[in-house]
């Protein structure tokens, strides 16, 4: 067991370390946030925009700053999640796989980052969700931030997944952001006349926005759209899965990977001095190739 | 051992066998295919026929380095240690005592130089102390001095009863190896020269 939490912690630290190194997302988020929510909720009218809330039924009538807020919000963290784990994934491939074939367990690292997207999530919704407070006032607070946490998951393991299959950093950009554009804009009823078409449940963040929505005009729980969500998670976080398995792979037989060896593994192995010529140790063996 | 890049050849019947204890080199022009070679020799890429048999554990560097720029040279010997599952890191210490870059450990790696991430780059693959070691052009960037301690290096290495097998575009300090192949036109043949 101690082995497992052992690798586990060891990866989870760096990965993490190496988000914290990712200055411009990290102004992203400081800056970003609050700015769109802001804008979206001073620029915009009060008028109400009536809408059907699918996921209760409900017949609403909110203000139209506060919906856009919610949907800037979604955008906002989206965009930041997806952003840095696909630098992270798009920088990093060729690292994992050298941690892979030296013997790191994959599903460590997995794991590893798999926590490190919940955690940098768990941090931008829960900033997110107390910019909004102090902006408007959401009739259920912590239904917005699970929402936007689901969100900023969802997006984060497509961002994996882009980083995985995109080859030039400027396409992975590219995806993130039309991804979150269309999925939001198209389900924003001040700016979409088709915000309640049917073909809108099959966005990605149909759910979070449904769950939002709800969080910020009605006391009903959405629990059912949240579970929509983490869905679309579990969907893109195993299509990461594929690319990061196909990206770590070894050609070579199981047995024939970088094994632990009985060297410095004591810390006793000592590198002979210059000239001093060891015999062949015992577990000296060739390398053959046909 | 074959291999191509869709209907380009590049490797056509390698057969190579390094034995223990010895210090090979392989040479070729630019793409001869001395890096698809150890590529497949290292398991990063399957060859389109023949396999490869490694009896003992390896170590591989690769051509470019391959570290993590978010992480320091310290963070990166934590990583591999845990990934080799190794007690400590003292031999990693040793090898970068050799290298001579012992007072970076706590650097980003990003900020280093390009000689001293050759120098962690090729750490990296021999800090658990592999039976057999796969370098593509491991002393680029490497200053004269680092040059020199380097092959010390792989002289104590063998020595030890290691396999040290070099890849490079130059056939420099040929005198240092035990045996020197040519890859030429995708098929590996041995230097006279050497081989005499």
């Amino acid at each position: 067991m101690r082995f497992h939490l052992t690798r586990f912690a060891v990866a989870t630290r760096f990965t993490l370390v190496e988000h914290g190194r990712n200055r411009f997302a990290l102004v992203l988020v400081a800056l970003f946030v609050p700015l769109w929510t802001f804008l979206a909720f001073t620029v915009l009218p009060e008028t109400p925009a009536p809408m059907r809330l699918d996921a209760t039924g409900e017949a609403l009538s909110p203000p139209g700053n506060e919906v856009t807020a919610i949907s800037g919000a979604l955008n906002a963290v989206t965009l930041i999640t997806g952003f840095m784990m696909f630098a992270a994934t798009y920088s990093g491939s060729r690292f994992d796989r050298r941690l892979a074939m030296a013997g790191y367990p994959r599903a460590h690292l997995v794991l590893a980052k798999v926590t490190a997207l919940a955690l940098v999530s768990a941090v931008v919704a829960a900033y997110a969700t107390a910019i909004a407070c102090l902006t408007w006032t959401p009739r259920q607070p912590l239904l917005l931030a699970a929402a936007l946490f689901c969100a900023a998951l969802t997006y984060g393991a497509l961002g994996v997944g882009f980083g995985s299959v995109l080859r030039r950093e400027v396409e992975g950009m590219f995806a993130i952001v039309m991804t979150s554009i269309i999925d939001l804009v198209l389900q924003n009823p001040i700016m979409s006349s088709g915000a309640d078409n049917p073909l809108l449940r099959y966005l990605p963040s149909y759910g979070a926005m449904q769950a939002g929505t709800a969080a910020g005009f009605s006391t009903s729980p959405v629990p059912g759209c949240l579970a929509i969500q983490l869905t679309w998670f579990t969907g893109a976080a195993l299509i990461a899965l594929v690319g990061f398995r196909r990206g770590t792979g070894t050609a070579l037989p199981t047995t024939a990977q970088i094994l632990p060896g009985p060297g410095p593994g004591s810390g006793k192995a000592v590198l002979p001095a210059p000239g001093r010529a060891l015999a062949p140790s015992a577990a000296a063996s060739d390398t053959e190739a046909h | 051992m074959h291999h191509a890049y869709r209907r380009r050849p590049v490797l056509r019947g390698v057969d190579l066998r390094l034995r223990g204890g010895t210090l090979c080199g392989i040479v070729g022009e630019n793409g001869a295919g001395k890096s698809t070679l150890l590529k497949i020799l290292s398991g990063e890429l399957r060859p389109t026929r023949g396999s490869v048999r490694h009896g003992g554990r390896f170590g591989y560097c690769p051509q470019h380095v391959v570290l993590n720029d978010a992480l320091t040279v310290r963070q990166h010997l934590t990583f591999f240690q845990t990934a080799y599952r190794l007690a400590d890191a003292r031999y990693a210490e040793e090898i970068m005592e050799i290298l001579g870059f012992t007072g970076y450990a706590d650097e980003r790696v990003g900020v280093l130089s390009g000689g001293t991430r050759q120098k962690l780059n090729v750490t990296l693959a021999l800090m658990h102390d592999p039976q057999v070691l796969l370098l593509d052009e491991p002393y680029q960037g490497f200053d004269w001095d680092t040059y020199q301690r380097f092959w010390d290096l792989a002289g104590r290495l063998r020595g030890a009863g290691r396999s040290v097998l070099v890849v490079s575009h130059l056939a420099y300090d040929t005198e240092r190896l035990d045996e020197l192949w040519r890859l030429d036109n995708g098929v590996l043949r041995q230097d006279a020269a050497v081989a005499a």
